[in-house]
Formats: C-alpha cells, structure tokens, sequence
C-alpha cells in the first residue's frame, strides 16, 4: 500500500513538473502575405476584388485581418499606418465565414485565402487614397505564471488607389535634390565645387517631390561623363513616389560598400540613391532625366565633381622626397 | 646629380599617366564585377517577370473606361519569387522571477524575407506599461543610465548601471537602427497608451532572404518595486513599402 502512495506522489510531480511546465515552451510565428502591393486605378461607382493569400509556416495560430489608413513616413519608403480607419473606399471580405476583424485559426503550413472586396462610392473625391491590410495574431497571454511580455506577429500589404473619373492622372513631379555627399567641398566665386579622391566612392542622392494628388512612378536613368569621354549610365529603380510627398530614388546598379570599416563615409550615415566606385581623375558631370509615364513632362537635374588622386600623389611626393634625400646623401658621400 | 633627379621625375609621371589611364576606363573588371551583384537586385527591370506587369498594366489602361478599373498587384510581381514573410522565434519572452537590481533579460528573433526592389520595414510599440495584472503597479520605461546617456524611443543609450530601473530593448544584426551601437545600448519601446507612435526597428532596401536580427528585452526593478506578475504585450509589425 504505502508503494502505490509512492507511486502516486511521484505521478503527482511529474504531471505538475513536467507536464505542466509544457506551457511554457517557444511559441514562434512566421506568417507570409501575398501579394505585397496592389495599385488600382478606379472610377467612383466601381468596385473590385483582391485574392490574398495568408501563410502559416510556425505553429497554429488565432489571426484575424483588418484594413487601415497609412501615409508616408519620410522620404525612405517608410509608412506610418493611422491608428482609426479613415476615407471614402469601402472594404469587406467576400469569403463566406469569415469577417474584417473576425478571428480564424490556421494550422502549421495551412493557408487561407482572403477575398478583398474595395469599393469606392458614387461620388467619391477623386485623388489617392492609401491603405494597408494588417493579418495580426493573437498573443496567448494566460500560459505564464511569471513576468514577461508576450510579441503579437502583425504582417501587411499595401494598397495604392487612385480614384479618378476619366483615368487622367495629375502629374508634377519636381526634383529636389540631385547632389553628391563629397570628401571635401568648396566655394569658388559663389560656385560650389564638389572634390573628391580618386579611389572615392561617390554617393550621389536623388529626391523627387510629388506636388500632384496622384502617385507616380519615376522612369530614367543617371548619366556619368568624364572629360575624356567616358560614360555610363544607371536606370532609376521605378518605385512609387504617393501624392503630396518626396522620395528618395534609387539607381542601379550601385556599388556596394563595406560600412563597417567607413562607418564616418556619408554613404555609411544615410541612405543613397546610387554610389558609384571606380579611379576618378578630373572633372565629371551627373545628370539626370526622369519621366513619369508615357506623354508625361521630363524634368532633369545636374550636378559635377572634381577627382584628383590625393592619397597616391601624397604617396609619391614622400617617395620622391625620401629618394632626393637618399640621392643627395649617396652624391655628397662621392 | 642632374640625371638622377630627372630619371626620378620622369618614372614619378610615367607612373602618375600609366595609373590615370588604366583608372578612366569606367568599363574595368573590378566594376563589371560589381555590375552584376546588383543586377541580381536592380536588374529586376529587365526580367520576365516586370516585362508581364508592363504589358497587364498597358492592356488595362485601353480598358479602363470599359470597365472603370486597373489594377497591378504585386510590385512587378517580383514578390512571388521570394514571398513577404515575418517571422518570430519565440513569442513568449519569459523573465522569469524579477530580482531588485538584477537586470533580467531575454530574447527573440525577428526574421524577414523579402524579394522585391522595394523595401520593407518592422515596427515596435508596447500596448502598455509592464505591468500587474491588476494594472496597479507597473515598471517604467527605461531611460537608460540617465544623464548624458538618456535614452528616448528613437535613440538608443548605454544601460548598464544595475541602479537605472526600467524595462527597454536592445536590437542586433541585419538591417537595424544604427543607434544600437553594441550590446549595451538600449531603447524604451513606445508606448501605445501614451498615443506613442511604433519605432521602426528593422528596415532595408535591398532584396533579401531571411534577414535576421536579435531583440534583447530588458527588465531592471528596484527594491521599492511591489512583488507581482508583470506582464505587457508587443506589438510587432511587418510591411514592405510602396
């Protein structure tokens, strides 16, 4: 008898220690949504339907999604998405048991496909309108009996709509800054010089301002001259600049550099368009020119530099110093 | 003496012209090289893949108003080659029993993949303090060691004094704010309660896969701290760009 009791008080632990404390394993969630970005073009009245495709790769999982406003956060492609919903487009999901802000539960490597209905009202005010759909977890806050902080997996794709009546979008793009981050710079006579070492990578940044109430989409290339004739040429990445705001234009292809031994490299600071590595020797030009779609006006930007290889010329004046020196002690010891 | 100084002048420009001439030709093989890592990146225009959305956007655009809509999902569909995917690796960050002065700490992985010419970027905000269950005690937001080394939610500080109390975040690995600068740097996470906006705590340009980083939580409570259950939940958020 007192063997079973035995027994039993070891049973009794190893539920409470080990079974128990299963509750307090890892949970991990990995979530993909596809597609990551849709832009559409819409007339009042119109509505259409966007098939989503939410993934669970970790363990099951409580979600539910949810559609909110955003607007741009800088001029990096960043976004700040608005905490209340706000707008005239209308949004619902056509699936037939499942609801914006509706819970569902998706298994390890289960999917769900959410039916997006967009509709944009009759008489709904032309212009762009920016959302983005948010599939966010439940966080299981209960299974702790210790201090912690619990992480809620939150994933989102974004939503560009114009609204127009006609089709016609505003266009007014404006370049407002297109200049290289140089090693040194001067004045010369009111002009700014731009200097740079020959073995230099040049940073070079482009912002295009958006001053219509439509986003547009930047096409065109950068071009490099040396004064021996020389060129080359860099394509504009065509990412999307929202109405009403600037943003940073990439250029490929652009070098790469290794930041952790340039970390005071202007480049290494902040974000560029474009960095552009080879021997520079003289004076180059930058330009560019951009266009906005077909039949769009093109603005273009210019800006120069000088490169003149410092480090090699400092380099061979202490050699040639150091070789006068030993010349001249070889002849007066003749 | 003479001959000698000319014959130094003379290699010193020979050299000098031989480097220039072998430098201007922008067509070298160290920039080919370069050239084509990033045509893995931003050669995305000339791919199949972006010659398909051309050609969608431009059949609609004749239709639009037939049917009064366009519609281009998927940044030149370059997603689908490499899906936009978030991933935790562990979502309960366990602190186990809070100790006056005895910082406690814990961490999690923040895994990104993402496959588009765009960029991405993961946010942060706490939906509240670190507090009791019965919301009457809570532990504040770190301000790291104080004095020159404050800290605020956009800039991370040195926390390493044991009498600096708070709870906050360290960050490490890919595509991380630049502020955490080591191990020791550390940032308080908005708050939502307080109409905080969320800080962005990873973000990129560049295609990538399973970009990765390391967030370390830090709780430090002093002695006067009431004995309790603290608890708070974080709210992380991953979105591509437009």
């Amino acid at each position: 008898m007192k063997i079973f009791r035995f027994l039993f008080v070891i049973f009794i632990f190893y539920f409470l220690f080990f079974i128990s404390s299963k509750d307090i394993n890892a949970q991990s969630v990995s979530l993909s949504l596809s597609p990551p970005l849709v832009e559409t073009v819409i007339k009042p009245g119109k509505s259409i339907l966007i098939a989503y495709t939410i993934v669970n790769y970790a363990d099951p999982v409580i979600l539910s999604a949810k559609v909110l406003p955003f607007e741009p956060k800088n001029n990096l492609g960043q976004i700040k998405i608005k905490e209340e919903f706000e707008g005239p487009i209308r949004f619902s999901l056509d699936n037939s048991h499942l609801k914006l802000n509706q819970s569902f539960f998706l298994k390890t490597n289960e999917n769900q496909q959410l039916l997006l209905r967009l509709r944009v009202p009759e008489g709904a005010k032309e212009g762009d309108y920016y959302y983005t759909l948010i599939v966010e977890s439940q966080p299981v806050t209960t299974q702790l009996e210790k201090s912690a902080s619990f992480a809620k997996a939150s994933i989102g794709a974004n939503i560009l709509i114009t609204v127009t009546e006609s089709g016609k979008i505003e266009i007014k793009p404006k370049i407002v800054l297109f200049e290289v981050l140089p090693r040194f710079r001067f004045s010369f006579f009111g002009k700014k010089i731009n200097f740079f070492d020959s073995t230099d990578p040049i940073p070079l940044i482009l912002i295009i301002e958006n001053q219509g109430k439509n986003l547009i989409k930047p096409e065109g290339e950068i071009i490099l001259k040396g004064n021996f004739g020389e060129k080359a040429k860099f394509n504009l990445i065509p990412q999307n600049i929202l109405s009403q705001s600037q943003r940073l234009i990439q250029a490929t292809p652009s070098a790469e550099i290794d930041c952790s031994n340039l970390s005071k490299f202007r480049a290494c600071q902040s974000p560029v368009s474009l960095i552009i590595s080879g021997f520079f020797l003289g004076f180059y030009r930058l330009s560019t020119a951009v266009i906005f779609g077909e039949n769009s006006p093109q603005i273009s930007a210019a800006t120069s530099f000088f490169a003149f290889p410092i480090k090699i010329f400092t380099g061979l004046m202490v050699a040639l110093a150091i070789g006068f020196f030993l010349i001249k002690r070889f002849y007066n010891k003749d | 003496m003479k001959k000698a100084i000319l014959l130094v002048i003379s290699l010193s420009f020979l050299f000098f012209f031989l480097k220039s001439v072998f430098a201007l030709n922008m067509e070298s093989p160290l920039f080919k090289i370069q050239y084509g890592e990033i045509g893995i990146a931003g050669g995305n225009k000339s791919s199949a893949n972006y010659s398909l959305s051309d050609t969608v956007g431009q059949t609609a655009a004749g239709q639009f108003n037939s049917t009064g809509y366009i519609v281009k999902a998927g940044f030149q569909y370059l997603h689908s080659i490499i899906p936009f995917r978030f991933s935790i690796s562990n979502t309960n960050i366990n602190f186990g029993t809070l100790i006056p002065n005895s910082p406690q700490t814990a961490t999690t992985t923040l895994t990104v993949s993402f496959g588009a010419a765009g960029q991405y970027q993961v946010t942060a905000i706490e939906e509240g303090r670190l507090r009791t269950l019965d919301e009457v005690n809570s532990v504040p937001d770190t301000q790291c060691d104080g004095g020159t080394n404050t800290c605020n939610e956009s800039l991370a500080k040195p926390w390493t004094s044991n009498t600096a109390y708070g709870f906050g975040y360290n960050m490490s690995g890919n595509d991380i704010p630049s502020d955490f600068i080591d191990s020791t740097y550390f940032r308080p996470f908005p708050n939502r309660q307080e109409n905080e906006s969320p800080a962005v705590i990873m973000s990129s340009a560049n295609v990538g896969r399973n970009r990765q980083a390391v967030m370390t939580f830090k709780v430090n409570i002093s002695p006067i701290q009431p004995a309790g259950k603290y608890q708070t939940i974080i709210n992380f958020v991953a979105t591509p760009s437009f």
